[in-house]
């Protein structure tokens, strides 16, 4: 199946045309799932109160802005010239709400042990794809395609992107386990 | 004038709506049309009057005592038409713009979701129904013990101003606050009935998670049928269907624990 993104132009273009443009219904459906999941957890042992909702909510959303900013300025430092507005970032920092969202249902259903086999492929999943999409937006035309080419501004561009992907399971990790006591 | 067959609403059964269509239509000639297919269903209906919603008038003038202005009929003396007498006055209900057969209406919607929704019954913001069922839902989770009314509202009029946005972006035709909450609003029925339930037993456990399952897709499931219905989304349903089970989950997650 082709993944890439059609409609290469300019001008971003509504997902009713390209099916595989980032929208951002996933993550923001999958970021309220994970606060509405965490809010279960909670209840589950006995430590649920409203406020501790709203607790959650923002820490989950402190942490995301977190990283788009920190993505965004390691962007700014390495002087890559892309098309990634900050919407995009913050499209694809909430993927990773996918992957938590299972991780915890699993972990409810399963015990920690189904926790921890879940986790470990989402994180290997959201890994490949950041790497994948990354690389088509970040990287030079040739590096893209598969051809290694030496130069330090394409080393710091896979160090940079080799960054980003393996952030993402390190927050995985930390936005669920203390729900999962 | 076939629209006009198809808004058959009754809006209040009293002999002033008749009187005053017909002193408007004698005033004001000017829509000879819009008299006469009034006087028509006048005539078909003496015992009420065939009264069209406020979106469909051409010439607000020749009505009065609709529900957006509760001002005078058009040939009184003054301006002010409700400082005027006191016999001219429209109902207080009609005039608040509360009219129980369409939250009757409203609520038999909700309460069916199998029933396939006509997509005009929302074109009129009505937020009463909506309130006592906010209320009703305080009520209950009263009664068990929570005193959870901030919660409820902070909750709703976030879900609210969601669902506003949300909305707005996926469909061709936007809507307005009062749309969303008032369906939004309507569709929190079956929630109330979640937390009596509570009342009673301990929904911790399975069959009350079960329960509350249940509940929460009957919510969503209704409140996603008006919305396509009104909007004209189809294909979207489950779509829509499921922020609104999200957010119909977070006053479970209230209720349960």
């Amino acid at each position: 199946q082709d993944w890439q993104v059609r409609y290469q132009q300019d001008t971003p273009v509504a997902p009713r045309f390209d099916v595989n443009a980032p929208d951002l219904y996933i993550p923001a459906m999958a970021f309220l799932t994970y606060i509405l999941l965490a809010g279960l957890a909670l209840g589950t042992q006995n430590r649920f109160s409203p406020d501790s909702l709203g607790l959650v909510a923002s820490s989950a959303l402190a942490w995301l802005l977190l990283e788009v900013l920190s993505v965004l300025l390691s962007l700014y430092l390495v002087t890559v010239s892309t098309d990634l507005t900050p919407i995009d970032l913050v499209a694809f920092a909430g993927y990773k709400y996918v992957g938590m969202i299972v991780g915890l249902v699993a972990g409810l259903l399963l015990g920690r042990v189904g926790y921890y086999v879940a986790l470990t492929w989402c994180c290997l999943s959201i890994f490949v794809f950041m790497i994948r999409t990354l690389r088509l937006k970040l990287l030079s035309e040739a590096a893209a395609e598969g051809v290694l080419v030496r130069g330090a501004k394409n080393q710091l561009r896979m160090y940079l992107t080799m960054a980003i992907a393996a952030a993402q399971p390190l927050f995985m990790y930390w936005l669920t386990f203390h729900l999962l006591r | 004038m076939s629209s006009f067959e198809q808004f058959h609403i009754d809006f209040y059964q009293s002999n002033y709506t008749i009187e005053d269509q017909e002193e408007g239509c004698n005033s004001y000639g000017s829509d000879k049309n819009l008299c006469e297919s009034r006087k028509r269903q006048a005539e078909e209906q003496p015992a009420g009057g065939a009264f069209v919603p406020s979106d469909m008038l051409l010439s607000p003038q020749s009505y009065s005592g609709s529900i957006l202005q509760p001002a005078c009929s058009p040939d009184a003396p003054s301006q002010l038409g409700y400082v005027d007498g006191f016999d001219e006055e429209p109902p207080l209900l009609e005039e608040l713009g509360i009219n129980f057969e369409h939250i009757w209406q409203k609520t038999l919607t909700v309460l069916n979701p199998m029933k396939p929704a006509d997509g005009s019954i929302m074109n009129e913001t009505d937020l009463t129904g909506p309130m006592v069922f906010c209320l009703a839902l305080g009520a209950t989770l009263l009664m068990a013990g929570k005193v959870h009314f901030g919660y409820v509202y902070g909750m709703s009029a976030i879900g609210c101003l969601a669902m506003h946005a949300l909305l707005n972006l996926m469909s061709v035709s936007g809507v307005s606050h009062g749309c969303v909450a008032s369906v939004l609003g309507y569709c929190l029925l079956p929630m109330v009935i979640l937390s009596s339930a509570a009342v009673l037993f301990s929904l911790q456990g399975t069959p009350g998670t079960v329960l509350a399952l249940f509940i929460i897709g009957w919510c969503s499931l209704s409140a996603s049928k008006i919305f396509t219905s009104a909007l004209a989304m189809e294909g979207q349903q489950l779509l829509i269907a499921y922020p609104c089970a999200l957010l119909y989950g977070l006053f479970a997650l209230l209720t349960v624990f």
